[in-house]
């Protein structure tokens, strides 16, 4: 079967057999109820914000501002997240190679995670772990609440071998060929997620498990937080960079165009996977017991990261360039016009990439320390990652869902102009959220504050200067309940759609210089050496393990001095359960 | 999705015009951030004004209530226009607070938690230090204007923790 026959008519250029689509499936609809869950707390944090408590009417369901929190923050910045990460990034390397995952341990990443979930949503409905989903020790949670997150971070790493096996066993038959591009960037997220995890991974196992479980009496809080924030930085690179994935190995494709540069693709990966690790404990800048010097250091190599941000700026932008003037668009900035905004997965991701901009230069902010004392803790840093992993990750998901709901059923979607509308109410809804929320953080307005308790007059003396952007928080929120009740009608509908008379294939794009396919069982000759136009740089970057290990001994280089006075001066704090 | 037909020698052209100006853009970038870089660790070396430094440690957390120098803490005066206080984080108050300090002297927190984290924001200022119960921390902040200023806790520690909100009063310096 070819990929692509002639020009314009797309067939499907991979078949992914009815277990794989299954399983993708699942992965999609856990993660999708668990944001669906947060999604409808969201707006009621905004209100409060704005003023507006109406937690007293939610009992018994939610108790308090901090355990609907607790729920907000664990089941979007982790469950949601981790589900379709792990999904997509070994879905889209089987297809792209054309071969089949390992499906025993893809399903037991999906169990494992479904059970910690369970446990998690247990542990938090119930009120014995409203510890946020940062869970400094020594707040202490219910035994359910750290094993059903120890679950969770384990399932989340299962991808990593299924993704390495695809790749070892495709280059076996393609001797010389280098990995082909989703599988890089899948095999590259995957191997970045193995180090980060280690901070959290033993903060759990070593400290928190056993504590929770009664075999240990006290816990060294800073030690927890310092574990935290190695895998706490990063985790946001796991977030954003499946999304990454999405834009630049199927957005250029689902725009009408090519990917413009396939070698820098590999670059930003490459750069993310040694960048993020190191730095985790910027967000300590406030913290005593670490050395101002080192600080100093950290805050210097944090904006290394922005590289990659760069880089995938310009191709991305190039990319969809290309498309639009494809599409006949001319001038300035009727290549942007033309784009095909009608698409919702299209319009969602573009979108999504636009906020990200914002949420780039607000992230040189809190990295540069001076500017960050100003904001820590503050509603600035929630509105700041509203927009990356809120909006930048969330919508470009959502912007998959769209055409991998189908692909994945073979039923129609549900009313593309509910979706292009649920689209644009988020980023609506966002910007206006966010705004207000990085505004009202200059007013000092702390985060993760149940404001609106306080007598009213104590809100008015202390936050009244900040009334303007509170109230437009509340708005934003109004706004996203609105864009999150379309975008489920529309996968609900999704779901049970009239069967479509031709499959949707993946819309994997072609680099400039790039193959139409790299798949194992299409009719291409297997074999092939590697494609003459792939460059040095490419070849160079290939050597994932070398990258991995140079990263590994940077981070333990960046944590052992850090790390140092905590275990010569430890402490024994006891356990607080204050909510 | 569809594919539009590019005009002969189009998807040629682009490629080479994408490559020229993508080695000029990598280039921009770098020197930008090396900018941003060196002027970062510049304001480092130079400011430590509003940074954390670090005053020690405690294996029992819970015994800084009871022990001076934070049981009972006041301002106390340790140079001709300098002051320190030992600025105690509990359950689910500020101690010393409402606390005075004079205008325009060099005032150092030192900041610690007798229980669960804590954050000891002053709103409107720079000062901004994670109470950690086992560590103490310190800043030194020089109130330039009078005025009364909120203490707020940044750092979730349960169910009262909106309402951990301390004072401190800035009393206007004597006019000279
Ligand atoms: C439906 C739209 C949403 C609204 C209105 C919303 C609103 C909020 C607000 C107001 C806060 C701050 C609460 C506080 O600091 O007291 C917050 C926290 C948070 N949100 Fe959202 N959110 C939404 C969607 C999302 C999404 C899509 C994600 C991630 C995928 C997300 C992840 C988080 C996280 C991780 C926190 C931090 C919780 C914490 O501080 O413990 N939110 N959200
Ligand atoms: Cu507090």
């Amino acid at each position: 079967m070819s990929a692509v026959v002639g020009r314009g008519i797309a067939l499907p250029a991979v078949h992914a057999d009815a277990a794989e689509r299954r399983t993708m499936l699942a992965f999609l609809v856990w993660g999708f109820s668990a944001l669906l869950i947060g999604a409808a707390i969201g707006p009621l944090q905004a209100l409060n914000y704005g003023g507006i408590d109406a937690y007293p009417y939610l009992h018994p369901v939610l108790q308090t501002y901090y355990q609907g929190l607790t729920v907000h923050g664990v089941l979007n910045g982790y469950i949601f997240t981790f589900f379709i990460t792990c999904g997509l990034l070994v879905y889209l390397p089987a297809r792209e190679l054309g071969l089949s995952p390992n499906m025993a341990l893809w399903r037991l990443c999906l169990g494992t995670m479904a059970v910690g979930t369970l446990m998690l949503l247990y542990a938090m409905f119930d009120n014995s772990s409203s510890v946020l989903w940062t869970f400094y020790p020594p707040l202490k949670g219910s035994a359910f609440f750290y094993l059903g997150l120890t679950l969770v971070v384990v399932g989340s790493l299962l991808p990593l071998p299924i993704v390495l096996d695809l790749r070892a066993r495709w280059k076996a038959l393609r001797p010389g060929a280098l990995t082909p591009l989703v599988t890089y960037m899948s095999a590259a997220t995957m191997l970045m997620w193995l180090l980060a995890a280690i901070g959290a991974g033993i903060e759990l196992v070593v400290q928190l498990d056993p504590w929770a479980l009664g075999l240990t009496d006290t816990v060294d809080p800073m030690i927890g937080r310092t574990l935290f924030w190695w895998t706490g930085h990063p985790i946001v690179y796991f977030w954003l960079m499946p999304a990454y994935v999405s834009w630049y190995a199927l957005l250029p494709k689902q725009a009408g165009g090519k990917l413009v540069s396939d070698p820098m693709a590999r670059l930003t990966f490459a750069l993310l996977l040694v960048f993020s690790l190191p730095v985790g404990s910027h967000h300590q800048y406030d913290d005593p017991g670490i050395s101002p010097i080192w600080k100093g250091i950290l805050a210097a190599l944090t904006l290394s990261v922005a590289l990659p941000s760069l880089i995938t700026a310009f191709t991305l932008g190039l990319s969809l360039e290309y498309a639009g003037r494809l599409r006949g668009g001319r001038g300035w900035i009727g290549w942007f016009t033309a784009l095909p905004w009608r698409n919702a997965s299209v319009a969602a991701q573009v979108l999504a990439m636009l906020t990200f901009i914002f949420g780039g230069a607000g992230g040189i902010v809190n990295g540069s320390w001076q500017l960050d004392n100003l904001v820590h803790n503050t509603t600035w840093i929630p509105g700041h990652f509203h927009i990356t992993v809120g909006t930048a990750t969330a919508m470009t998901f959502m912007g998959v869902a769209f055409w991998m709901l189908p692909h994945l059923t073979g039923r129609a979607p549900f009313s593309p102009r509910l979706a292009l509308a649920s689209v644009w109410l988020w980023f609506v809804g966002m910007s206006v959220f966010a705004l207000g929320m990085h505004w009202s953080g200059l007013h000092g307005v702390p985060r993760r504050a149940w404001v609106s308790y306080l007598p009213h007059s104590v809100y008015e003396r202390v936050y009244g200067a900040a009334h303007l952007p509170l109230l437009l928080v509340a708005a934003g929120g109004v706004i996203l309940w609105l864009a999150t009740i379309a975008f489920y009608i529309v996968f609900a509908g999704s779901l049970f759609g009239r069967r479509l008379a031709t499959p949707v294939a993946i819309p994997f794009a072609q680099a400039f210089g790039g193959k139409e396919s790299y798949a194992i069982d299409d009719t291409e000759p297997a074999g092939v050496v590697a494609d003459p136009h792939l460059s040095p740089l490419a070849k160079l970057l290939d050597h994932l393990g070398v990258l991995t290990l140079f990263t590994a001994c940077v981070t333990l280089a960046a944590y052992i001095p850090i790390f140092w006075p905590f275990i010569t001066h430890m402490t024994a704090a006891q356990g607080w359960k204050v909510w | 999705m569809s594919d539009s037909a590019a005009p002969p020698g189009f998807e040629e052209a682009f490629h080479q015009a994408a490559e020229r100006h993508e080695r000029v853009w990598v280039f921009i970038a770098i020197v930008l951030l090396s900018l941003l870089m060196a002027g970062t660790l510049f304001f480092v070396v130079l400011d430590y004004g509003v940074v954390v430094q670090t005053d020690g440690y405690r294996a029992d957390p819970a015994s800084v209530a009871t022990t001076p120098p934070f049981a009972d803490a006041a301002l106390v005066r340790t140079g001709p226009n300098a002051y320190a206080v030992h600025m105690l984080a509990h359950l689910w108050t500020w101690t010393p607070s409402p606390l005075h300090v004079p205008q325009g002297a060099a005032i150092t927190f030192y900041v610690t938690s007798s229980d669960v984290l804590h954050g000891f924001e002053v709103q409107g200022t720079t000062i901004n230090v994670t109470a950690v119960p086992g560590i103490v921390g310190s800043v030194t902040y020089t109130f330039a204007h009078p005025g009364t200023y909120y203490i707020i806790c940044n750092e979730f520690c349960g169910i009262e923790h909106q309402a951990m909100i301390g004072r401190i009063i800035v009393d206007p310096a004597r006019p000279a």
